[in-house]
């Protein structure tokens, strides 16, 4: 027995030395497996080195360096978005939007000669699959992307966001998080549009001149659900409470949990309150709002764009209280809603690419993503550099130009400079939502712009020194 | 010597030992050689789950060994006490935010209490996420066992009153009060969506450099060349094999056999000088110890786990891996984890495999064909291969609830002992090969 | 004064549609011995029948268009709403006879555990399609009277508290008269014992089917009934709310016991009462409470409730036989 024993030891030892040489680490840093026993490089230099298909000569796309989700005919490009979870019906068409954006940039010749292939994983929202499809997102062979141009919530981001500075990753989320704009959290994540916080600081400020119009002493709710989404809007709209001097009646701060609201409209009820912000969910949202509306609640809502959906919430009965309540805060111009260059693009391409696709105003936030990763790869190219780092350094270049879809911004500067203000206000008008494909030319999301791109005079002032939260 | 046949005994240390036949040790320690090799990238071996799993398989390979701890922990409670708990992500939960109070990173004064969620519960700036005593690992591990322990301890008085299905409501219960500590401690368990960040699995001394550091790829005692993830495997393939170790033993001591005496017949064996309230909160102390050690892993493992995670689908997954295993048994327990883990990611994997084949032409093609739908008009087959249509027909994750949850319904109408059943039907039928009988 | 009246209002509605589903449950476990934890499934597919038929107008899996519904942007009248209404309780119910076929059926005999964990697995089945391929988002059930309410003396009363309270009369009257029917004295005998049922000339098989026919329609009326203005505001079977609710009625029925049908009704009332009281009148801690407290409150009174009467309030103690 004992001999058997020390040779089954012996074999385990054996295979083990005999993988030692042989390694071929799956996923890891080491690129190059012959090199792997004189790895002693730093991860920087480590990364250009390795792309071996660097060659000399000039004017061909296999001139420019790159590393990984590039050969010399295609760039592969990752989305790792909601596509079963609480967002899916959102993120499906911001998805959609991208994807077409790809399929006119490979029909024009793609970008620098070479085609855009999309790789879409979904994360069903859930924290450990989006690391999950992260990882192979990320992968060091011939299966990773060179960089993420969706990555839905700010959950995910938040909990990928490290890895992303670690792996010289891009990415593009869909999260409008104040700390994303702060270089040592969001390294490598590109905001786009303005932050929560900044919007909720437009938003209460937009409520306030409203409600006053209307004769009304301002006297502000605050409500939101946990989480940095909810925490990010909430203390916006504190901050804008305090400069406008705005009494704040009801603070419900992260109350809006579980499936049961009765406390918060019961507290919301009894403030008296004459304007109200909320940080929700659309279906917390309709909870709340229907709910106090039908309980003779009557004060001029708004909140931050994710809090209200129109396809959600205006088939329901809840709709004629909506036109009448609410005001949807918002971040570019809904979908037809005026005849720039960018809205002329979106609108005749999605028509005619996806003429059954119904008419969303996400389709704009999916080409945003299609304009910003072009950008970002034609200054990479232009900097004879596609590796992943490159795609980092070129995206600390470039000016975003959306062409009107939404204000342009860069991302170069203090965290001051690279916030985004301007934000827009839509009334709600439910007698004008009709869904119609794209096809039929005409319908509407029932959302109208009330006002904006606007900046309000507090946020124009305010200095931020980093993320609110 | 012969290797020995299956249920012939001819001793009573044999009856009682943890491999009574010489076939049965050698199969186990050729399996777990056979597991290592894989790990180790060997040319034919780490070919093998890469097929399966994709490059990055040791990413859900990790995770199953971290389940299959908390499935032995059900077992003594589900399998050999015969209670039926719905809690078990619970308890999970309670060992996983044990490890964090305790080997998180140190906060500004040194305690869990220092840590101000608003802040820090991101875990992204410098001084956030330190919200923990630092301590080292040998001190946690135990710890977010011995705590899940006690509370499970703590709720018996409940549980051992109740039995049957009201025993499995009162522990779906405990689950989504859990949820709700989750959401109303966030100084412990951070963000409810993102949570919070885990000690890694380095072992120090005490708040030192790591001895032996599984975070970064390198060397291991000097001369093992491996990769952050090969370590982590090899580390939990230990844990595993040391719980097993455990669990088997367990099962044939006095304890063990007083277990299943309740499970057997509660009123029997308390007639039998067997206390029956007493049993039982043993069983639901050790049980709750394996979850505790378990969940305590598996969110050190994930590196960022947030409440959520430690709901009632979790529970349901460890009975799931109970009955497709095939409950009561240590090596169905095993089974049924690396089945019921590694299956979603097989057929994603097998979708992607398939797609590919879409225009292979004959049979391959035209299974492909019928099976997936790009999403163009007149493709009707039920997955959808275009991620981006939401709706009918579904995408191949969706599907994957769909199989695991006809699976479970499957093996318990055709095969009530689980992949265990099968196994031996397949042992039997060797056993008297070549006749059947 | 207002705001208790309109709470108690709030609870007793709450409580009723607790009650139906909780019937359900019961009718289930004494007929066939089943806790069914597919109830969440089945009952949002039932919700999602009646969505078919009135927002869509058509019918779950058959390309005709449906005759009944109203006119698309025009809300049903209030007989064809019935009609409707009906019709998914119907489609409900046959849902419930198909599990029950192929499920339930082959398992008759097995233990009690493994008879649940097969619901839980159908329940994990039946879920996706519910919640992916057929509502991406909240969807509309069409009720007549909307957000409606009625305002008397100060007090604000929506009409769908009155209606859910209709609604468990109706049930748990059809359930009474069921009981003394010649099928409902069959099931009271199968539930007694199976074996002696059978040797009795009882058909078991076709008590099995009728039970979970039953309550797999009763299921689909509280889910209904539960997606109606003042619980998800919106009026909509909700993805949300609806996935997740049902397990809060399992302390109701752990309360009531889970064989009393009697029971049930307590139960519901019982545990709604403290979940909307709690969520009314200890709003002002939430901050000790924490956010959503009074999602736990049925947990938290079931735990009290076991620990002095293991078999709920109502339930039959189980004789223990060695």
């Amino acid at each position: 027995m004992k001999l058997k024993r020390l040779l089954a030891l012996l074999l385990a030892f054996g295979l083990v030395a005999a993988a030692c040489g042989s390694s071929d680490d799956a996923g890891t840093d080491t690129t190059d497996t012959t090199a792997a026993g004189t790895d002693t490089t730093e991860a920087g230099s480590d990364t250009t080195e390795a792309g071996s298909d660097t060659t000399e000569g000039s004017g061909d796309p296999a001139d420019i360096a790159t590393d990984f989700g590039v050969t010399d005919d295609t760039i592969r490009i990752g989305l790792n978005a909601d596509l079963s979870g609480p967002f899916a019906a959102l993120v499906s068409e911001i998805v959609e939007s991208q994807v077409v954006y790809w399929e006119m940039v490979n029909e024009n010749g793609g970008i620098g000669g070479r085609m855009i292939e999309t790789i879409i994983l979904d994360s069903g929202y859930a924290t450990d699959k989006g690391i999950e499809n992260y990882n192979s997102l990320a992968d060091e062979g011939d299966t990773g992307v060179l960089m993420i141009s969706e990555n839905t919530g700010s959950p995910i981001t938040a909990a990928i966001a490290e890895d992303a500075a670690d792996d010289d990753m891009l990415l593009i989320p869909l999260s409008w998080a104040s700390l994303w704009p702060d270089e040592d959290i969001g390294a490598n994540v590109l905001e786009k549009q303005i932050t929560y916080c900044a919007e909720s600081m437009n938003g209460v400020s937009w409520l306030k001149s409203k409600v006053e119009a209307d004769g009304n002493d301002p006297q502000l709710a605050i409500i939101s659900r946990p989480g940095e989404y909810g925490e990010d809007g909430h203390v916006g709209a504190e901050i804008a409470a305090e400069l406008l001097d705005i009494p704040v009646v009801y603070n419900g701060k992260g109350e809006v949990a579980g499936d049961d609201r009765t406390a918060v409209i019961s507290q919301l009820v009894g403030s008296g309150a004459t304007m109200v912000w909320t940080t929700l969910t659309p279906g917390e949202l309709a909870d709340i709002f229907g709910n106090a509306v039908s309980q003779g609640f009557e004060a001029i809502w708004s909140g931050n764009n994710p809090s209200f959906s129109y396809p959600a919430l205006l088939p329901t009965d809840l709709a004629p209280a909506f036109s009448q309540y609410y005001y949807q805060s918002g971040y570019s111009v809904p979908w037809n809603g005026d005849d720039s260059e960018g809205m002329q693009q979106v609108v005749s391409e999605m028509t005619a690419r996806r003429p059954n696709a119904v008419l969303s105003d996400s389709y704009i936030t999916g080409w945003m993503e299609g304009i910003m990763v072009q950008t970002i790869l034609e200054q990479a190219i232009a900097n004879g550099d596609m590796t992943r780092a490159g795609v980092v350094a070129a995206s600390r270049e470039v000016e975003m130009d959306f062409k009107g879809l939404s204000p342009n911004q860069s991302y170069s500067g203090t965290y001051d400079e690279v916030v985004v203000r301007e934000s827009f206000i839509y009334d709600i008008d439910s007698t004008k939502f009709d869904l119609q494909p794209l096809s039929a030319g005409s319908g509407s999301s029932g959302l109208l712009i009330e006002e904006g791109p606007f900046t309000s005079d507090i946020l124009a002032d305010y200095e931020f020194g980093g993320p609110c939260i | 010597m012969s290797f020995g046949r299956p249920l012939l005994r001819t001793s009573y240390n044999q009856d009682a030992s943890i491999f009574p036949t010489v076939l049965q040790k050698g199969l186990a320690i050729g399996f777990v050689l056979f597991l290592s090799a894989m790990a180790l990238d060997l040319p034919v071996f780490g070919d093998i789950p890469r097929f399966f799993l994709g490059n990055t398989w040791l990413d859900p390979v990790g995770l199953t060994l971290c389940f299959a701890i908390a499935a032995l922990g059900l077992n003594i409670l589900v399998g050999v006490t015969g209670q039926v708990s719905l809690g078990h992500a619970f308890f999970m939960g309670t060992g996983a935010y044990t490890a964090v109070m305790l080997g998180g990173n140190v906060g500004n004064e040194e305690s869990w209490k220092a840590c101000v969620p608003f802040h820090d519960n991101l875990g992204l700036l410098d001084q956030q996420g330190e919200c923990g005593l630092g301590l080292p690992i040998w001190i946690w591990l135990p710890a977010s066992a011995l705590v899940a322990a006690m509370i499970g301890v703590l709720v018996s008085p409940a549980a051992v009153k109740v039995r049957g299905l009201y025993l499995a409501i009162v522990t779906i219960g405990l689950v989504f009060i859990g949820l709700h500590l989750g959401r109303m401690l966030p100084e412990i368990a951070g963000d409810f969506e993102s949570g919070r960040k885990w000690p890694r699995l380095d072992i120090r001394l005490w708040k030192g450099d790591p001895v032996v550091e599984m975070t970064e790829d390198g060397k291991w005692f000097g001369f093992l060349e491996l990769s952050e993830e090969q370590k982590q495997f090899f580390f939990l393939l230990a844990m595993v094999l040391l719980m097993t170790w455990l669990a088997k033993n367990l099962v044939r001591s006095r304890t063990g056999r007083a277990l299943q005496a309740i499970r057997d017949r509660d009123v029997a064996a308390e007639v039998m000088g067997v206390p029956e309230f007493k049993y039982k909160r043993i069983g639901f102390a050790i049980s709750s110890a394996y979850a505790g050690l378990a969940g305590a892993l598996f969110a050190s493992f994930t590196g960022r786990v947030s409440p959520v995670d430690f709901g009632l689908l979790l529970s349901v997954d460890f009975i799931a891996i109970l009955l497709i295993g095939g409950a009561g048994t240590i090596a169905g327990t095993l089974m049924g984890t690396v089945f019921v883990e590694l299956l979603p990611k097989s057929v994603e994997k097998g979708t992607a495999w398939l797609s590919g084949n879409l225009d292979a032409g004959g049979l391959l093609g035209g299974i492909a064909n019928f099976l997936l739908t790009s999403g163009s008009a007149g493709d009707f087959g039920p997955v959808s291969i275009s991620a981006t249509a939401p709706g009918w027909p579904m995408s191949v994750f969706q599907w994957n609830f769909v199989i695991y949850g006809v699976l479970i319904v499957v093996f318990l109408i055709f095969e009530p002992l689980g992949l265990f059943g099968i196994w031996l039907k397949v042992r039997n039928y060797w056993k008297g090969w070549p006749f059947s009988y | 004064m207002i705001t208790l009246i309109q709470t108690i209002s709030k609870a007793v509605a709450l409580g009723s549609i607790y009650a139906i589903l909780g019937l359900s449950y019961v009718l289930i476990f004494k007929g066939t011995q089943v806790l069914n934890f597919a109830a969440g499934a089945i009952s949002m597919a039932g919700a999602l029948f009646m969505s078919i038929m009135v927002a869509d107008a058509g019918f779950p899996f058959l390309p005709f268009s449906n005759p009944i519904a109203p006119d698309p942007g025009e809300t049903a009248g209030m007989g064809r709403w019935l009609v409707l209404l009906l019709m998914a309780l119907i489609l409900g119910g046959i849902l419930g006879l198909v599990l029950e076929r192929v499920a339930i059926r082959p398992m008759v005999g097995q233990p009690l555990f493994a008879l649940a964990v097969i619901t839980l697995g159908l329940e994990i089945a039946i879920q996706p399609f519910n919640l992916d391929a057929v509502a991406i988002s909240g969807r509309s059930i069409g009720v007549p009277w909307g957000t409606e309410t009625w305002e008397i003396g100060g007090a604000i009363f929506p009409k769908s508290y009155l209606a859910a309270v209709v609604a468990a009369a109706l049930s748990f009257g059809f359930v009474f008269w069921f009981y003394r029917s010649r099928f409902g004295v069959a099931m009271r005998a199968v539930a007694f014992d199976q074996e002696a049922a059978m040797a009795q000339g009882i058909n078991v098989g076709r008590v099995f089917a009728i039970a979970w026919g039953l309550g797999a329609a009763l299921a689909t009326l509280a889910a209904i009934f539960f997606a109606m203005a003042p619980w998800p505001a919106a009026g909509v079977v909700s993805l949300e709310i609806h996935p997740v609710w049902v397990f809060r009625v399992l302390p109701v029925i752990v309360l009531g016991g889970l064989d009393s049908v009697v029971g049930v009704i307590y139960g519901g009332l019982l545990i709604a009462g403290f979940e909307i009281f709690a969520g009314q009148y200890l709003a002002r801690f939430t901050g000790v409470l924490g956010p959503g407290y009074s999602t736990i409150v049925p947990y938290l009174v079931m735990l009290v409730v076991l620990l002095v009467k293991p078999y709920g309030l109502f339930g039959t103690a189980e004789i223990r036989r060695v």
